[in-house]
């Protein structure tokens, strides 16, 4: 599903450099539910974001739905983006203004799909996480568990293959994150890839598998050892 | 996809009411301002004949002395009596009037009305005709009177009602300075060809006045009326010439307006080579000392000529557009503030997929959007900028008036400069980091 | 202060500064312009016209039949005229000045064609010095024997052997008035000229048509030559505090003496100037509202960004205030940054306003753009600045200090 090579990202402002990855190396299957942890600072957003091609990287190799993403232009990154890979974000970022109905049509219009096949899609979506009553309600009339369901209704809608999801429990309250995790745990086993990064080790325990990293680099623990890391002197032991 | 952003467009109109409102407003001054003076400068620049506006033609000769007094290149502006009379008797020409202001005393028949002074032009019977004179009532008067003098008056609608109230008045009788005169025909109040370019010279300003009545031009030298506007003479008479207005007749004063209908703008020059001729002849006779210079202008150079449009409403005219410039740039800061402040949506669109073409083109249409809505207020605002304006002068009153096309241009303008102003901000919006965007919340 | 950190910032939120500037920079060049051309319109509204504006008014009625003895209705207006308390002077006229319509005719020093100057000219036949509140100020008035009668159903030449020349045409002539007196000029040029000897000089005496350009509107004579035409057209000087009486009372006089005549005309001084510069006017009152328009626009567009930067530094003021600084040191950075974009912009907006001005002038006829223009422009345009930015920079100093340590 999703495979990164020796990935690198460098950021440069006048005269510093910064690495936020450096040989980077990941294979993440289809169907899999891997939680990436790491303290802050480690570059799991920047990967993350990465993954999401909402970042470009400064060398090596990515390859989502075996499709090399290296040299797409913004149109076909969005479109890339637009289909394959859903968001859902650690503070919503649902847009105030718009109801859920139309919170969750967003995505969908950049599709080009017909009115009736956005409005199947977006009630199937909001009835799958629970919300199908207040479609016309507004963000700010919802808790903030409520919300963040309707970002992962938003997040589903186009139908994804990935879900990325960046600290997607930490503006709730415990229930409303043990609610939202059964969610994805749902989701995941309808067949959807989850790349979830979190601070929490509870959240990252219930995931099928671990993705530790520091520096910029990765470290795999836990469940399924499947590729190796690179040789890092005081990384923890796989 | 363009309603999808029309909505977007209209819904955010409500955020951030400030900024939209200030958009608004800027927007608005600087559209009434530049439309208003449009407005002006269109009407005054406009054709008032467009019909046959290159058809009608008036000749200037130039029959000053040979004596070095005249440095100025131009001929003058009217001709003498008799030059008139001699191209109006000639033969080329499909249809010929001489123009003559007069301000006879009118004497209504009416009990209550005092005698007052009327405002008119003496013309040729030819005149109606050439200039597409629409009468609401009876008609010009006859080939016969118009050659005789006869005693006989066309009465513009207004005059015709005042005089005669709701009564048909072809065919009464008026009383004008010494003798009576029949009416023969009613002209419409809605003719209104402005400037009024067939008595430019002299008369009251261009956009103003309106004739009240017209008497043959025989009839007013007859009467020996005095010509109500410039009288130049370039001359003194000799010594033998006749006091008074036989003299003023014999005279190489100039003091009539001529205008020649020709049957296409290709006769022009033909024209002009018989006025040539025609000097030419005189020259023989003692007239005309001075090499050929005359010239033969069409409605609109005639216009040019006289500078119709003056230089100030040029002036406030490229004020206004500065003005315009101006609210233009301020905007352009406006909607930066406004989509900066959006920041946080347009980096979720970007992440949900939208590429950057799509947030430029729903951010371009928000700003239409508000210049749709600036344009309105600006329309309003137009309106009662040309309702003060009208209030200034009796000039401005015919010229301050908006018609659909200058409706319809006035929302274009300000859609358009909307657009413009918006390209930059726009364009920021698209530069948006989704990634930055998304993190720091 | 620390005016090298404040541009480097600047340099981040270029686009702002940039838009800031550019409005300063426009709206001096179109500031500065407009002032001019207000001020020169109501130097002409302004512009004495050599009479005595609070005395003088005119009167002129038209004949609506042939009248047969002119000098006789002539002299008996002019009796009932003077019998009217009140009346200082009388005198019937052939026109009035800036009334915009009246005699013009050419003037040359030797009566050699090429060089005649165009002049307004004024006849009467009583003291036309008197009746206008003239000011004589070489030479002396006309004397009754130099009165020529002249009917114009008779005469077909209008001419007198002695002038009165205004001081402008006086100075163009003879370099000064008192050199004038006595001197030959000739109406006219060429075989017709008419040779005449200069007896007096007004100060100012505009043209019936006063045009802007002074030059032409100030070049007038006078000549003492009764004129017999169908109008009868009279000028007369009154005590101010009676001349709205004395008016009415004229016309009732004038109006009772013969039937056979229409009121064409009766206002007073101030009138009659009212009506001659409504377009002076209105082009005035219009460049002012311009000029208003525009700055409260740049003044809006100050506000907005600089509220904009405040709102976009509202973490970076804090730092600063938790660190130390006092209210008035960010107000003070405003206002500092405020200045140095606003003297950007009335850099540029100078060059623009002499660019703007050389544009005017060879299209319109504008004269050049004096300094004192600039100056007081880019007087204004920074003051505005700084009252502009007043408001975001007091928010910006209440932001508290407190939200430094908040998270973004």
């Amino acid at each position: 599903m999703l495979v990164m090579k020796k990935l690198s990202k460098v950021y440069r402002t006048e005269n510093i450099e910064t690495h936020a990855l450096r040989g980077f190396d990941i294979l993440v299957r289809e169907g899999e539910f891997v939680a990436v942890t790491g303290p802050s600072g480690s570059g799991k957003t920047t990967f993350l974001n990465i993954a999401g091609l909402l970042e470009e990287f400064t060398s090596g190799e990515y390859h989502l739905d075996g499709q090399d993403v290296r040299g797409l232009g913004d149109v076909a990154r969005s479109r890339l983006r637009n289909e394959k890979i859903g968001f859902i974000f650690q503070s919503f970022n649902l847009i105030p203004d718009l109801n859920l109905y139309h919170n969750v049509d967003v995505p969908l219009r950049y599709r080009g799909m017909s009115r009736g096949e956005r409005r199947e899609r977006i009630e199937a979506a909001l009835a799958q996480v629970g919300l199908s009553s207040r479609m016309k309600h507004y963000p700010a009339e919802l808790s903030g568990g409520q919300q963040q369901r309707v970002a992962i209704a938003r997040a589903l809608a186009g139908g994804p293959r990935l879900l990325l999801a960046d600290e997607p429990t930490g503006n709730l309250d415990s229930q409303m994150a043990r609610s939202v995790l059964e969610l994805l745990e749902e989701i995941n086993g309808r067949g959807t890839t989850i790349l979830m990064v979190t601070h929490d080790p509870e959240l990252a325990a219930r995931a099928n598998r671990n993705v530790h990293i520091i520096d910029g680099q990765v470290s795999d623990l836990v469940h399924e050892p499947v590729l190796r890391a690179t040789a890092a002197p005081a990384t923890a032991t796989p | 996809m363009f309603t999808y952003y029309l909505g977007l467009g209209l819904r955010h109109l409500r955020r951030n009411p400030i900024l939209t409102g200030l958009i608004v407003v800027t927007l608005a001054v600087g559209v009434a301002a530049s439309m208003a003076t449009l407005t002006v400068l269109r009407a005054m620049s406009a054709d008032p004949i467009p019909q046959k506006s290159d058809r009608l033609f008036t000749p200037n000769l130039d029959n000053r002395p040979d004596d070095g007094t005249n440095q100025d290149p131009r001929p003058p502006e009217q001709l003498t009596y008799r030059d008139a009379i001699a191209l109006k008797n000639a033969k080329p020409g499909l249809r010929k009037s001489a123009v003559m202001r007069i301000s006879p005393v009118v004497a209504p028949s009416r009990s209550d009305m005092k005698p007052f002074f009327g405002d008119g032009i003496s013309v040729h019977a030819d005149f109606f005709k050439m200039m597409d004179v629409p009468f609401i009532k009876g008609s010009a008067w006859s080939e016969a009177d118009d050659a005789r003098g006869g005693h006989v008056v066309v009465l513009r609608e207004s005059m015709a009602e005042q005089l005669f109230g709701d009564a048909n008045p072809v065919g009464k009788t008026l009383h004008l300075d010494t003798y009576d005169a029949i009416v023969t025909g009613v002209v419409s109040d809605q003719w209104e060809p402005l400037p009024r370019f067939y008595r430019l010279v002299s008369g009251p300003p261009p956009f103003r006045g309106v004739e009240d009545l017209f008497i043959p031009f025989n009839t007013a030298i007859a009467n020996e009326m005095q010509p109500q506007g410039n009288v130049n003479c370039f001359t003194d008479p000799p010594p033998d010439a006749p006091p008074g207005y036989e003299g003023l007749k014999q005279s190489e004063c100039i003091w009539v307006q001529f205008w020649v209908e020709l049957a296409s703008a290709s006769e022009a020059p033909a024209y002009k080579d018989f006025l040539d001729g025609y000097v030419a002849e005189q020259r023989k006779l003692g007239r005309f000392p001075l090499p050929n210079n005359n010239k033969l202008y069409d409605v609109q150079g005639w216009l040019d000529v006289n500078k119709i449009v003056s230089k100030d409403t040029r002036l406030q005219t490229y004020l206004a557009f500065g003005f315009l410039l101006v609210c233009l740039v301020n905007c352009i800061g406006l909607l930066l503030a406004k989509f900066t402040a959006r920041s946080g949506e347009i980096g979720v669109r970007r992440a949900l997929g939208a590429p950057r073409r799509a947030i430029f083109k729903q951010y371009l249409v928000e700003s239409g959007v508000v210049g749709l809505v600036g344009g309105a207020a600006g329309l309003g605002l137009t309106f009662a900028s040309l309702w003060f304006l009208r209030k200034q002068s009796d000039e401005f009153a015919v010229l301050a008036k908006m018609d659909w096309m200058m409706l319809a241009i006035t929302l274009v303008v300000a859609v358009v400069a909307s657009l413009l102003a918006g390209i930059l901000p726009t364009w920021r919006a698209c530069q948006v980091q989704p990634a930055l965007q998304l993190k720091s919340q | 202060m620390e005016i090298q950190p404040i541009l480097l910032a600047l340099r981040r939120s270029k686009t702002g500064a940039i838009l800031v500037a550019a409005q300063v920079a426009l709206t001096l060049a179109i500031v500065c312009n407009a002032l001019f051309v207000v001020k020169a319109r109501i130097a002409t509204i302004d512009r004495p016209s050599g009479v005595a504006e609070d005395e003088v008014f005119q009167i002129q009625y038209a004949a609506a039949g042939e009248i047969e003895d002119r000098k006789g209705m002539q002299q008996a207006d002019l009796a009932a005229l003077r019998a009217i308390p009140g009346v200082k002077a009388v005198a019937a006229v052939n026109s009035f000045p800036v009334s915009t319509s009246g005699w013009g005719m050419g003037v040359t020093l030797d009566g050699k064609p090429g060089s005649e100057i165009p002049t307004g000219v004024y006849f009467s036949g009583e003291s036309f010095v008197n009746a206008m509140g003239l000011k004589l100020i070489a030479g002396r008035d006309f004397q009754e024997g130099e009165v020529r009668e002249v009917d114009d159903r008779t005469d077909a030449r209008v001419q007198a052997d002695v002038v009165i020349l205004s001081g402008r045409l006086a100075r163009k002539l003879f370099g000064n008035e008192q050199k004038a007196i006595g001197k030959t000029v000739y109406q006219g040029s060429g075989k017709d000229a008419q040779q005449m000897r200069v007896i007096g000089v007004v100060d100012t005496l505009l043209s019936s048509s006063a045009p802007a350009i002074d030059d032409y509107a100030n070049s007038t004579f006078i000549w003492p030559i009764r004129y017999l035409g169908a109008t009868a057209h009279y000028a007369v000087r009154a005590e101010p505090s009676q001349r709205a009486r004395v008016m009415k009372d004229a016309e009732k006089a004038l109006g009772a003496l013969r039937p056979d005549r229409v009121l064409v005309n009766l206002h007073d001084m101030d009138e009659i100037k009212y009506r001659r510069y409504r377009h002076e006017r209105a082009g005035a009152n219009m460049l002012i509202a311009v000029t208003i328009g525009l700055l409260l626009v740049t003044a809006s567009g100050i506000v907005g960004v600089a509220s904009l930067w405040v709102s976009q530094r509202r973490k970076q003021i804090g730092v600063r205030r938790a660190l130390g600084a006092k209210r008035r040191d960010i107000v003070r950075y405003f206002v500092t940054e405020n200045i140095l974009i606003t003297t950007a912009g009335i850099a540029a907006g100078l060059a623009l306003a002499v660019g703007l001005n050389l544009f005017l002038v060879s299209k319109l006829e504008l004269a050049k753009l004096p300094v004192v223009y600039l100056a007081g422009g880019m007087a204004a345009v920074w003051a505005l600045g700084l009252i502009a930015v007043i408001g975001p920079a007091w928010r910006a100093a209440s932001v508290p200090p407190a939200i430094a340590t908040r998270s973004a």
